[in-house]
């Protein structure tokens, strides 16, 4: 069976699809059992129709089977050995079968003289040699190469077709593959997004504080390492704890708190059962995130950002409220925070999580993701 | 060389940090600060400074929504943390502007600029705001969705009147800028800009042709191949300036 060794675009790893389509056996060792029961079907089949039309006892019959059958094993494995080093198969379709045509019949006949001229050597034609019945060489072989060539046209037949669905199904293997590497790249991009605004911004702060109160800068130091960190980490892990993430999130907002200063309020109502709850990463963390770029920095005043934990009838419930205003803005337009979000948990949860954004008061907006609480 | 400068950002430790930063350039005295843009335009039009460090990022309005509202625009060097859309607007128009935080060298070259700038037009930068009116040398910010320009009057050599805008002819380029041709013809210097029609303001310096037209008024065609008839009212004190 002729292999393609499948790469990745990058060519780093190679998937083995036969390995999981075929199972443990070995392509080599496949070949070699269909060989056997093909031919060993053959070989049934004769005997079956020998016994039928009453010679069953003819002792020549059997070496005319015993030579059939391995003149039909030598040469069709050796017209495999062809198929496969013209890599026939590789060939579009139309000229694929204009091969295996022209290699059948060029096959069928040195089976057809092989078997001919063997069967004279050892003087098993099932017409006595010196009867007055004895046909012509040439006619012989020309019907024993008309037989050959139904045999070995099957035999074709069963090769193409099994290398013909086996290609097929390697290729919805592929494409699963593809699909799943997708949705991982996907979840990757969304999830490495930390963004490089905030980041510089309290690099800048952290400057300042450092003549000013330098053990807040130091503290400052600590909570944007363990943003960066853990923004590097998730990239690994589709779940976290959500203590996990609430520490990031409270790092990440005194931060915040360090540059806005008095204009930024954070509050949490955390229930404490939830804390334990698998969460995507950096997700809470993004919506609030956003809470802050398009509510409380865009305000002269500031505002107030509320994050909160709980449970509502079987869902995790996580909300993030800030002051601010929608300005009329759906979901589809929020940007990307908000599409990121909306594409992870439909990624992680399908449509077993819900995600809306509104406007609660004429103050305040709110975003809320419910997923499903785990056992 | 001194310099009166203000500070705009809505951080009060990125102001505290450029203030630390600007010590070390005695021509430059931090005059004032201001924490959004409302309270920038009122400062820069009460203390009129020389040089402004603009934040982008603000509450409100934007660094460059400020801008817009001025009539001349001061020096401005920009501070911003990263701002894709902002160093877009940078990359396009060559503006000054600095990345928090600021790298000591980076602010010495900014201000070095501004030593060149004055050495170049021979104007003493701490002379520009005395004057209510608009000198060709004045410049003026210009912001057309993502672009932004800061244009010399030298280079402008057309004003359209396009409803409440104006729109500003200015080598290839033609923004619009929310102001009515009567204002921008109050602040303008009446010796370059000529008012030659209803609709349009002229430099006089960008002039490349004139022609006689219909009616005893006169065909004018600039240096970017616009062609402004000149009604006939205003011919008679075109020709009247011209003859002096």
């Amino acid at each position: 069976m002729p292999l393609v060794k499948r790469k990745t675009a990058g060519g780093v790893e190679s998937y083995n699809f036969d390995s999981i389509f075929i199972g443990i056996m070995s392509n080599a060792r496949k070949y070699w059992i269909f060989q056997m029961i093909g031919w060993g079907m053959f070989t049934l089949i004769n005997i079956f129709f020998a016994f039928v039309f009453n010679n069953i006892g003819e002792e020549k019959f059997y070496y005319r089977l015993l030579i059939y059958v391995s003149l039909g094993i030598m040469l069709s494995h050796l017209m495999r050995m062809v198929i496969v080093s013209a890599g026939v198969l590789m060939k579009p379709l139309n000229r694929q079968i204009l091969n295996f045509f022209f290699i059948t019949l060029i096959f069928a006949f040195i089976v057809g003289v092989a078997e001919s001229y063997l069967q004279r050597a050892f003087g098993l034609s099932p017409i006595e040699r010196g009867s007055e019945k004895a046909i012509a060489m040439h006619k012989v072989i020309l019907t024993n190469t008309f037989y050959s060539f139904i045999y070995l046209f099957i035999w074709n037949c069963i090769y193409f077709m099994y290398h013909y669905i086996s290609k097929s199904q390697r290729q919805q293997l592929d494409t699963l593959r593809l699909e799943a590497l997708v949705k991982e790249l996907e979840l990757k991009t969304i999830k490495a997004h930390i963004n490089p605004h905030f980041i510089f911004n309290s690099l800048n702060s952290i400057r300042a504080l450092i003549d000013e109160n330098p053990g807040r800068a130091r503290t400052a130091i600590t909570e944007l390492s363990n943003i960066l960190r853990s923004s590097m980490q998730t990239e690994k892990l589709e779940l976290v704890p959500f203590e996990k993430e609430l520490n990031i999130v409270k790092d990440y907002l005194a931060l915040e708190n360090m540059r806005f200063e008095d204009r930024l309020k954070v509050e949490y109502e955390i229930d404490e059962d939830t804390l334990l709850q698998p969460v995507p990463p950096m997700m809470l963390q993004t919506l609030v995130e956003n809470a802050i770029k398009h509510g409380i920095s865009r305000r002269v005043d500031g505002g107030v950002v509320r994050v909160i934990s709980d449970f509502r009838d079987d869902f995790h419930e996580l909300i993030v409220q800030n002051t601010g205003t929608l300005n009329g803005h759906t979901v589809d337009q929020e940007g990307f925070g908000i599409s990121s979000t909306v594409n992870r948990i439909n990624l992680l949860y399908g449509d077993k999580a819900h995600f809306d954004i509104r406007q609660i008061s004429p103050q305040l907006v709110e975003a809320r993701v419910h997923i499903p609480v785990a056992q | 060389m001194h310099m009166k400068a203000i500070i705009i950002d809505d951080e009060r430790l990125a102001r505290s940090e450029l203030r630390k930063l600007l010590q070390e350039f005695p021509e430059i005295e931090v005059i004032d600060e201001a924490t959004n843009a409302e309270e920038g335009l009122q400062k820069i039009d009460s203390l009129q400074p020389d040089l402004v460090f603009l934040d982008i990022q603000m509450p409100g309005k934007t660094g460059f929504d400020l801008l817009s509202e001025l009539d001349r625009a001061p020096h401005v060097i920009f501070t911003t943390a990263y701002d894709e859309y902002a160093l877009k607007a940078f990359e396009v128009n060559a503006l000054d502007y600095l990345l928090k935080p600021v790298e000591p060298k980076r602010l010495a070259d900014a201000i070095q600029k501004l030593h060149q700038v004055e050495i170049k037009e021979g104007l003493p930068i701490g002379e520009n705001y005395n004057r209510s009116l608009l000198s060709e040398h004045d410049q003026v910010f210009v912001k057309d969705g993502e672009k932004c320009w800061f244009v010399k009057l030298s280079e402008i050599r057309l004003f359209e009147s396009v409803g409440n805008y104006a729109k500003v002819f200015f080598g290839p380029n033609k923004p619009l800028i929310l102001k009515s041709l009567n204002a921008l013809e109050e602040r303008l210097d009446e010796k370059v800009f000529f008012r030659a029609n209803r609709k349009h303001i002229v430099n006089l310096r960008l002039i490349d042709k004139i022609e006689p037209y219909f009616n005893g008024g006169l065909l004018i065609e600039l240096k970017g191949g616009e062609k402004i008839e000149v009604s006939r009212r205003q011919t008679v004190k075109f020709k009247e300036m011209m003859s002096l």
